[in-house]
């Protein structure tokens, strides 16, 4: 995506909460950072405004998107 | 409030919502301290000049190389000393002080991650320096705590887990323990600046108040 800010080289991460064990993890958001530690610190420092019971970062390169919105499913 | 002086300064947005997070975080660290020593029986008796913080939070940082080496190395010895108190025999501070180590493990990433970073060997070789300060001498106050029990680590343990910690050995320090003040845990005289001591005792807010009678 293009970004650099202050660090030389940084990974997009998607972060996914869900508020109680029933509830399915939903994606409330990204952090933009150069590795994993500062990854967790902003997504904490960033979505910890509710009471979540459970919170994950994935990094979006990880992620294999088979199709994506208007594309056909094949 | 070091922190919070740097929610709209620090480099990047993320890290100004980190420093205002850690900031709050730290606030509410202090308030859960407080009480839990007023339960304790410490009356409160915070007078003016006598703050028993460490040189490093006198004054304002001027630079992000000094928020990330206070962040990485200070925050570290304080939360492991929390984390000696909270894994103690003392039954109010092992209930109340675990959900502050839980908080502090994301100041720890922060600062790890950016002390990759950050080029700041002076700032790191003071920080280093105030934290053993802060730690004291062995065989006094913390070795007896540790020895009773109040303390899970003695000095020797706080030492050596802030290394592993920090991942870095502490510089060669030659600490003359005959000027140690040993309430206030630090070497130098001197206290916080006057802006920040007013914030601190509600004198700045209390200037915007409309005067009563």
């Amino acid at each position: 995506m293009g970004y650099s800010r202050v660090h030389a080289s940084v990974r997009e991460y998607d972060v996914f909460a869900r508020k109680a064990r029933v509830e399915p993890l939903r994606q409330v958001g990204s952090v933009v950072a150069p590795d994993d530690d500062l990854a967790m610190a902003y997504a904490r420092a960033t979505y910890d405004e509710e009471r979540w019971v459970e919170m994950m970062i994935v990094p979006r390169d990880a992620v294999i998107r088979l199709w994506a919105p208007g594309e056909s499913e094949s | 409030m070091r922190y919070a002086e740097w929610c709209i300064a620090a480099p990047s947005l993320e890290a100004d919502i980190a420093a205002a997070a850690m900031g709050l975080d730290d606030i509410g660290h202090s308030r859960v301290l407080y009480g839990s020593l007023r339960e304790l029986g410490t009356p409160d008796g915070v007078d003016e000049g006598t703050y028993a913080n460490v040189p490093y939070l006198d004054k304002p940082w001027t630079d992000w190389a000094q928020f990330v080496a206070a962040n990485a190395v200070l925050d570290s010895a304080f939360t492991l000393m929390i984390e000696a108190l909270a894994n103690g025999n003392v039954e109010v501070l092992r209930s109340r002080l675990k959900k502050m180590l839980q908080e502090e493990r994301y100041h720890y990433l922060h600062g790890r991650s950016w002390m990759r970073e950050a080029k700041a060997a002076s700032a790191f070789e003071r920080v280093w320096r105030e934290s053993l300060e802060w730690i004291g001498p062995e065989n006094a106050d913390v070795d007896q705590l540790h020895r009773e029990g109040q303390l899970a680590y003695g000095v020797r343990e706080l030492r050596r887990l802030l290394e592993e910690r920090v991942g870095s050995s502490a510089p060669a320090t030659d600490i003359d323990w005959a000027k140690w003040d040993r309430v206030r845990r630090r070497m130098e005289p001197g206290g916080i600046d006057q802006a920040t001591l007013e914030m601190l005792q509600g004198l700045a807010e209390k200037r915007y108040m409309p005067t009563s009678g």
